[in-house]
C-alpha cells in the first residue's frame, strides 16, 4: 500500500515500462526449457523502445541459425541498457548457456493484441522471423511495491501490475515451444513463471 | 517512516498513461484550457485512447462552437474514465465544458519526439485533428499516494511523474490560450504541464 506519508519517492528513476516474461519447463523440477523477457520501456535514460530476450535454447551456448536464442530490439542503445543493468543481474537469464551465444536480431515491428483481463499477446517481427507470446489463462490484477530487500537487485524499490498467466505459449514463426510454467513465489504470492508486468517502475533506493 | 506492505490488497481500478497539460493566462488566474490524455493498457473495459480538450472549461457547448473535444476508440473506456475519475478530479469537477464536450469516436493516435526536449500526443478524428505537446522535461519521479492525497479522495494512485516547463496543445493546427504555470500536489510545488507513465488506481480494500 502507498506510503501515506511520503507521496514523492526521493529515489532516482532507473526505468518505467512493461517487462512481462515466460518461463517454461517440460519438468516441475527439471530445467529451463524456454525462456522469455520482453520490454516495452516508455522512460529511460535511452528513450523509450522494445526489446525481446529470447532464449529457445537456453541450456547450449548456440544462436542463429541453429536456435533462437537472440535478443531483439527496435533501441538497440535501450537494448544494449536493459542487458548491462537489468537482464545480466538475473542469474537465470544472463547466466544460462545460451545467454552466451546471443545474437542481436532487429526488430522491424512488434504490437499488441488482446485483453490482459483474458488473453494477451506480443507480436514481435524481424527480417528473417516472427515471434507470438501468448499470456492465456489471467489471474487478478495485483499491485506490487516490491521494497529493496525483496527485489532481484537488493538497491531498488520497484512498483509494478502483475497479471499471471496459467496458460502461456511461445510461437516461432508459428510453431509453438515446448513446455510449461513452473511455479514460483513472489512477495509471499504463490504465482507462475509466465507473467505480465505492467506499470512497472525501477527506482534506485536512496542509499543504493 | 511507515513499513511498506509489498501487495496492495485492493482492486486495481486501471493502469496505463495518464498525461495532462493545464493552461493559465495568468499565473493567479483559472485555467483557459484542459487536457488529458489517456493510454491505457488495463481497465474494466480493455486497452485505449482517450484524448480529452477543453478548450472552454466553462461554457457549456461543444464543438465547433467551443474547443470542447474528446477523442477516443474505446467509447466505454472513455466513459469509465470521465464518469468514474475525470469528473472528480478538482479541476475537472463540475465542468460545464466536461459535459458539453463533442464526442468524436473512432479517432486514430500516434506519438513522437523524445522525452527530454519535446513529446507529442496526437488524436486523429474525423475533421479534428489535435496534438498535446510537452516541451523541455524535468527528470522523472515517482509517486504513491492513498486517498488522502488522491486527487478522487478515494483510490490509492502509483506514477512516474515528468514535469515540463512548456506546452502547447493544437487542434487544427491552431494553439488553444494560456501558458503552463505551477501548481501545488501531493505538497510538491510542479508544472501544470506533466507526463504521468506507469500510472496505476487501486481502489483500497474494506
Amino acid at each position: 500500500m502507498p506510503l501515506s506519508d511520503q507521496p514523492k519517492n526521493p529515489g532516482a528513476i532507473h526505468w518505467v515500462g512493461e517487462n512481462p516474461g515466460i518461463m517454461l519447463k517440460e519438468t516441475e523440477d527439471g530445467p529451463w526449457t524456454a525462456l522469455m523477457l520482453f520490454f516495452n520501456i516508455a522512460w529511460s535514460p535511452h528513450g523509450q523502445g522494445r526489446t525481446m530476450l529470447l532464449l529457445q535454447n537456453p541450456n547450449e551456448a548456440k544462436s542463429l541459425p541453429e536456435t533462437h536464442n537472440v535478443i531483439m530490439g527496435d533501441n538497440e542503445a535501450l537494448t544494449r541498457f536493459l542487458q548491462a543493468e537489468f537482464i545480466e543481474k538475473l542469474a537465470t537469464f544472463g547466466g544460462a548457456e545460451g545467454y552466451k551465444a546471443l545474437q542481436y536480431v532487429p526488430i522491424t515491428e512488434a504490437y499488441a493484441t488482446g485483453d490482459p483481463h483474458s488473453r494477451y499477446t506480443e507480436v514481435v517481427k524481424s527480417k528473417d522471423f516472427d515471434v507470438e507470446l501468448v499470456w492465456d489463462g489471467l489471474g487478478t490484477p495485483t499491485a506490487l511495491e516490491i521494497p529493496p530487500e525483496l527485489t532481484g537487485t537488493k538497491k531498488h524499490t520497484m512498483f509494478s501490475l502483475l497479471v499471471e498467466s496459467r496458460d502461456p505459449a511461445i510461437l516461432i514463426d508459428g510453431r509453438k515451444l515446448p513446455g510449461k510454467p513452473g511455479k514460483r513465489v513472489q512477495a509471499g504470492i504463490e504465482t507462475t513463471t509466465a507473467f505480465l508486468y505492467f506499470c512497472e517502475t525501477w527506482i534506485w533506493a536512496p542509499d543504493s | 517512516m511507515t513499513e511498506r506492505i509489498p501487495v496492495n490488497p485492493g482492486t486495481v481500478d486501471w493502469a496505463g498513461e495518464n498525461p495532462g497539460i493545464y493552461l493559465k493566462d495568468t499565473p493567479d488566474g483559472d485555467y483557459v484550457t484542459l487536457a488529458l490524455y489517456f493510454r491505457i493498457v488495463l481497465s474494466p473495459h480493455g486497452r485505449g485512447h482517450t484524448m480529452l480538450i477543453l478548450g472552454a472549461p466553462d461554457e457549456a457547448k461543444g464543438y465547433p462552437d467551443a474547443t470542447n473535444l474528446c477523442l477516443t476508440d474505446n467509447e466505454p473506456l472513455t466513459h469509465y474514465l470521465i464518469d468514474g475519475f475525470v469528473s472528480k478530479f478538482p479541476t475537472f469537477k463540475d465542468k460545464p465544458g466536461l459535459k458539453a464536450a463533442t464526442w468524436i469516436t473512432s479517432a486514430a493516435f500516434d506519438k513522437s519526439g523524445d522525452l527530454k526536449a519535446s513529446y507529442t500526443e496526437t488524436a486523429q478524428g474525423k475533421d479534428v485533428s489535435a496534438s498535446m505537446t510537452w516541451k523541455d522535461m524535468n527528470p522523472p519521479f515517482a509517486v504513491e499516494v492513498s486517498p488522502a492525497h488522491a486527487v478522487t479522495g478515494a483510490h490509492d494512485m502509483y506514477s512516474v511523474f515528468l514535469e515540463a516547463k512548456d506546452a502547447e496543445i493544437l487542434v487544427n493546427g491552431a494553439a488553444l490560450n494560456g501558458r503552463v504555470a505551477d501548481r501545488v500536489l501531493f505538497g510538491e510545488t510542479i508544472s501544470t504541464a506533466f507526463l504521468a507513465f506507469a500510472e496505476t488506481w487501486v481502489t483500497p480494500a474494506k
